[in-house]
């Protein structure tokens, strides 16, 4: 059985067809990219993966539980964990009580209300933040922190909630090269412990990562296959030449 | 220990002390005056921890005000029930209830603005003061005067100074328990839904559950008020419903600060000692000094006025930080 099975979806906005039968498809372990211009509707197909939009039609089935109409903390529940195209931490709140907010988001309310976990998540907490490079701000408030910084506190809190699949869309916006070389180790050290499916404009960053990559184009999938094979794609030479 | 915390002890024991000041000075109205600030406190918390910690906009907390004084000051006078504890338990009762009934209604649904749920609440306050003003089985427009003093164990507790230290004991503890829930990890998760309630969401919250839980927690202490005020005041009237008292309460949130405790309940000091005085000398003008106080606030400084010092304490944390 597949990991994250999405199939057929189509949304329309009013008269805009935002997605058309889109499939796709990540396996545990599996580092998926989702490229395509601007407006294709890569961020729309995340979105009905993850349930900030309810597609107008097709299936989303993670480990075989269809979720396509369920509401987003099912979906959460059921282990899938997002990064938004702009960063949504807790700006007001430290690094350390962001990572906090997701370790607990599922214990049970009268276990929060005890802090009875506050003190197991500690040594989470602080692996977490080394692995991303935050040590330094643990109690520093999140709006502090530089763009770049704010994108992995989110990947860590998508982390932190043991995800089986992670959904990241455009994790290395704004980056600095070397700072997206970071966040390429970090991804690639995520997936050893859930699927990943990346959405990136960038078909440089993505094909050395990923092990299978969907090209999305008006919200249709116009081509699918290894970096390889995406690299040498016409259609995708004429969309990405035609671009700008 | 939390700087909240820390703080909240401080408060918590500098009123004993004070306190000898007041009745040493043997002035009854000025102890009742400060009996109805910590009772309006208890309501000020409520409202702070609704609106201010958990970003559920509740612009009609005297409707709970009300309803718990209503309760209660009816069982003390029409069934003869005076001891405090049951009065207190009865309005914890109607508050839970009340409280149940409106958060199912506004959060147990698709997510709504903080417009809405304003709107909502405000309506919800208006209807109850009319009603309470027509309803002659509550006494119309008189309400109901000659509310019986409570008992504890029999005895009765009439002196302004016992009234003084239940409302202060009752507002201590009331303060306890929402710094004891804002520091716990529900806390964090509350201040979450506020901040981003679509986001928590999408960690896997169960973002209406704390909504409602919060709001019955705050209809609770609001009810919970508004029973300790007519007791001690001996009468209960529609205007402790209404719109007038629910609209001084989110002034004192904003004046002081939302997402504090301590800045709202300085602004409800300092305007309620003030208040009897410049009605009477401004009669006309303090109501619209008030208002215009509340506009100045929301348009130069949005988080209340306690938030000049969390200005000067994000400035230094910037500069430790680049
Ligand atoms: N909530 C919405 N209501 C109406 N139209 C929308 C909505 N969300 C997206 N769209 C439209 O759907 C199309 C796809 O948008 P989407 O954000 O998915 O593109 P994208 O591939 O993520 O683009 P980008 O690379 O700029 O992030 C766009 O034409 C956009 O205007
Ligand atoms: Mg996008």
């Amino acid at each position: 059985m597949k990991l994250l099975q999405v199939v057929g979806i189509s949304k329309n906005f009013g008269s805009l067809a935002a997605l058309k039968d889109v499939s796709i498809h990540v396996e545990s372990n599996e580092i998926v990219g989702l490229i395509g211009p601007n407006g294709s509707g890569k961020s729309t197909l995340l979105h009905t993966i993850c349930g900030r939009t309810i597609a107008t039609s097709g299936s989303v089935l993670l480990s075989g539980k269809e979720l396509v109409t369920s509401n987003p903390m099912v979906r959460a529940k059921s282990g899938m964990a997002i990064k938004f195209q702009l960063a949504r931490i807790y700006v007001e709140k430290t690094v350390s009580e962001n990572i906090m907010l997701s370790l607990q988001s599922k214990d049970g309310i009268w276990s929060l209300i005890r802090s009875a976990s506050s003190k197991k998540f500690i040594p989470k907490i602080e692996e977490l933040i080394s692995e991303f490079q935050l040590s330094d701000y643990a109690n520093t408030k999140a709006k502090f922190l530089s763009h770049g910084q704010q994108q992995w506190l989110e990947i860590a809190m998508a982390m932190a909630s043991n995800p089986s699949i992670l959904l990241l869309d455009e994790p290395t916006a704004g980056m600095s090269p070397k700072e997206r070389a970071d966040t390429a180790k970090l991804i690639k050290r995520a997936s050893e412990k859930c699927g990943v499916l990346i959405v990136e404009h960038d078909l440089d960053f993505i094909k050395d990562l990923c092990d299978r990559i969907t090209v999305l184009h008006y919200g249709s999938v116009i081509s699918s296959g290894t970096p390889k094979e995406i690299e040498n794609d016409p259609k995708v030479k004429e969309v990405y030449l035609t671009r700008v | 220990m939390k700087r909240r915390m820390r703080i909240g002890i401080a408060v918590v024991c500098a009123v004993p002390i004070l306190s000898p000041l007041l009745f040493l000075s043997g002035n009854d109205y000025l102890i009742q005056a400060a009996t109805r600030i910590f009772i309006y406190g208890i309501l000020v918390l409520s409202v702070e921890m609704c609106w201010g910690q958990t970003g559920i906009f509740t612009f009609g907390q005297a409707a709970f005000f009300g309803f718990g004084g209503y309760f209660a000051g009816y069982m003390a006078k029409n069934e003869n029930i005076t001891d405090l504890g049951v009065l207190l338990l009865i309005a914890l009762v109607a508050g839970v209830i009340a409280g149940t009934l409106i958060a199912l209604f506004l959060f147990s649904g698709k997510r709504v603005g903080e417009l809405y749920v304003a709107l909502v609440t405000l309506a919800i306050s208006y209807v109850c003061e009319k009603l309470a003003n027509s309803w002659t089985f509550v006494g119309s427009g008189n309400g109901i005067p000659g509310i019986p003093f409570p008992t504890i164990f029999g005895k009765e507790i009439s002196s302004s100074i016992a009234l003084f230290f239940i409302a202060f004991g009752l507002f201590a503890v009331s303060m306890i328990i929402c710094i004891l829930i804002i520091d716990s990890q529900f806390g964090l998760a509350i201040n979450a839904v506020r901040d981003d309630e679509e986001r928590a969401e999408f960690f896997g919250y169960n973002r209406s559950l704390i909504q409602i839980i919060i709001f019955i927690f705050s209809a609770v202490l609001a009810s919970i008020a508004g029973a300790l005020f007519s007791l001690s005041e001996g009468f209960i009237s529609p205007s402790s419903l209404g719109l007038t008292l629910s609209t001084s309460t989110v002034l004192w949130v904003v004046l002081g600060g939302k997402g504090t405790f301590y800045g709202p309940m300085i602004a409800l000091a300092i305007l309620e000692s003030v208040d009897v005085e410049m009605q009477r000398a401004l009669p006309s003008l303090w109501r619209i000094l008030v208002g215009l106080m509340l506009l100045l606030t929301m348009i130069f400084l949005p988080k209340g006025l306690m938030s000049l010092g969390e200005k000067s304490r994000n400035k230094r944390e910037q500069k430790k930080t680049t």
